[in-house]
């Protein structure tokens, strides 16, 4: 087994591949888990906390890339009841790794939320998970009962006047729940439809408190970086802009799919694909690559060289968002591929905004129908300019997210489409 | 009233312990549709006087998430993915074989656009909060097999 051997790296986030059951208390602590927790409390200030975050280059691992220590520093000092939100909601097509670091390393995100609490001054966090993840739920819940009673966690943390308090919420199936906003309706018991910005949570968010929301795998990244130092941080991936190890989720046609954690621009996709994945099934030639779930546009198999960090996958044409690759080989469909990703966004769509409503359902209509051998010449155009009238014109990134897999498949694999059209028929085998 | 003192005792703890009562609404209902598998008309409004929330607004939240019901459903639901990364690795002939193994009065199989997190075992079915990954031939046979013992 050749695996993950590549990359000569430390893991951080999930040092032990392989593993399903989870880390307890002593666990954790005999490889250094909730030392940062202890340094921050005995020899740090909040702002110092904050400083560190700031000066790792951390960004936001949930999608948006968003500086995990700026977003922080935007709470405002004023007294009063202020939040953690964790955005436990994990429900984007092609990705598992907060499921794999709540369900194994449930103390690793618990010190990074006691670290952010701490930073912002909050004294109670919110883990909303999603209701389906219900063993990461139980084994979170488990391990804050073993944190609060050992005096990590819970009132008086490690003998000092510092509190902290953690619940799990969890949600009932809905990706909306997802964005920020509706995470934050979802929570106070409301449908959960996204709020209009401004107000930002940093000023108004949970109760109408300043508050952060956090993905699990940003926290979990906050722990080591207290504990060891920015400067250490620095030393994996790319300063300034892509430091840090990332989990990269692979899936699709791979031999090997499952959760990697790699540093940031350690390594090609076509190297995660071949030497993790273990190549594509079949030996088949990879079509197209998905880096950011369903979300993001469609690479083409000419960007495999691209590298796998936040500014190199932009510059490719696409996110790295999440850092969830679903690989599609040449045997795929695009027109196929494109109708099952409209399909999540038609189902997913909370229904607040029009445009996104009723563009996701037509835009799968439209696709279904060139699909299943029904297509006009004028469809491609009338995606386009649906799509058009879509992405940008809502309240959240739902519906841009909801136009990525037209625009990127009929720009990308416009000849597809046109057979589909011609022929009558889909061209490919089913799968 | 439908629900029993164990819930409600249950429920009341649960507005206990967030600063606001009607953050307790979606758990309460959680817990409200263990009782008869399906939120009931009664139900929601029983479950909204306790959170202490009008009665449309427990209705419009029961209503918008996949993991409530406001109708009765079958016994079990066997809910399979059927997104990307499931399809590529052969969702669809599960769906179909497990329809035929095992659609019934009781069981019902669910294609679904959602995905669950389990792309890496593809493809995959969520019975109850149970997770069931890899299912290759093998792991379909003991799957359709344990359904049709229970």
């Amino acid at each position: 087994m050749t695996l993950a051997t590549n990359v000569d790296f430390e893991r951080v986030l999930l040092p032990h591949p392989g593993r399903s059951e989870p880390l307890n208390l002593k666990e954790y602590r005999a490889e250094g888990g909730y030392a940062g927790w202890q340094k921050a409390l005995t020899s740090m200030t909040a702002d110092q906390v904050i400083e560190e975050v700031k000066a790792s280059g951390l960004r936001g691992r949930g999608g948006a890339g968003f500086p995990t220590g700026t977003k922080w520093s935007f709470i405002p000092k004023a007294p009063g009841a202020k939040y953690v939100a964790v955005n436990a909601d994990e429900s984007e097509p092609g990705t598992f790794k907060d499921r794999e670091l709540m369900e194994v390393e449930p103390h690793r995100v618990l010190e990074g939320i006691a670290l952010c609490c701490y930073a912002i001054g909050a004294e109670t966090a919110f883990i909303y998970i999603r209701g389906e993840y219900v063993c990461a739920a139980d084994r979170l819940e488990a391990a804050i009962a073993e944190a609060e009673a050992a005096g990590v966690l819970g009132q008086g943390c490690h003998g000092t006047s510092v509190n902290v308090t953690i619940i799990v919420f969890r949600g009932a199936g809905a990706y909306i729940c997802g964005e920020e906003t509706a995470l934050l309706e979802s929570l106070e018991g409301k449908r959960p439809m996204p709020r209009s910005r401004p107000p930002f949570p940093a000023v108004e968010g949970l109760y109408r408190r300043p508050t952060v929301i956090n993905n699990v795998e940003t926290l979990a990244n906050v722990p080591s970086i207290i504990a060891r130092g920015s400067d250490w941080y620095n030393t994996i991936g790319i300063p300034p802009r892509n430091t840090g190890p990332k989990i990269f989720c692979l899936s699709g046609r791979v031999n090997r799919p499952g959760n990697y954690e790699l540093p940031l621009g350690a390594a090609t996709i076509r190297q995660l694909i071949d030497d993790y994945g273990q190549g594509v099934i079949g030996g088949r030639a990879v079509k197209g690559v998905l880096t950011a779930g369903v979300s993001a546009p469609i690479l083409t198999a000419d960007k495999l060289d691209t590298k796998l960090d936040y500014d190199s996958v932009q510059a490719a044409g696409s996110m790295l968002g999440s850092a969830s690759l679903i690989v599609l080989d040449e045997g795929t469909c695009m027109v196929r591929a494109a109708a099952l990703m409209e399909e999540f966004f038609r189902h997913e769509s909370c229904g607040k905004c029009t445009p996104c409503r009723e563009g996701t359902s037509w835009l799968f209509e439209i696709l279904t129908r060139i699909e299943t051998g029904r297509g006009m010449e004028s469809d491609l155009d009338l995606l386009l300019s649906l799509s058009g009238e879509v992405a940008g014109k809502v309240l959240c990134a739902l519906g841009d997210f909801a136009t990525s897999p037209v625009v990127a498949t009929v720009k990308q694999y416009r000849e597809e489409y046109e057979q589909h059209i011609k022929e009558g028929r889909c061209p490919f085998d089913p799968w | 009233m439908t629900l029993s003192d164990e819930t409600r005792t249950a429920i009341e703890r649960l507005v206990a312990r967030f600063p606001e009562r009607r953050s307790a609404l979606l758990p309460a209902l959680k817990l409200a549709q263990r009782e008869a598998g399906y939120l009931p008309p009664e139900t929601i409004a029983e479950t909204a006087n306790l959170v202490g929330v009008p009665h449309a607004a427990a209705l419009e939240v029961a209503m918008f998430y996949t993991m409530l019901h406001t109708r009765p459903g079958p016994a079990t639901r066997v809910v399979v993915c059927a997104q990307l990364p499931c399809a590529l690795m052969g969702a669809e002939a599960l769906i179909r074989e497990l329809r035929g193994a095992l659609e019934s009065e009781s069981i019902e199989v669910e294609r679904t656009s959602e995905c669950f997190g389990a792309c890496h075992r593809a493809p995959m079915a969520r019975v109850g909060d149970m997770y069931y990954e890899n299912l290759d031939a093998q792991g379909r046979q003991v799957l359709i097999a344990e359904l049709r013992a229970a």
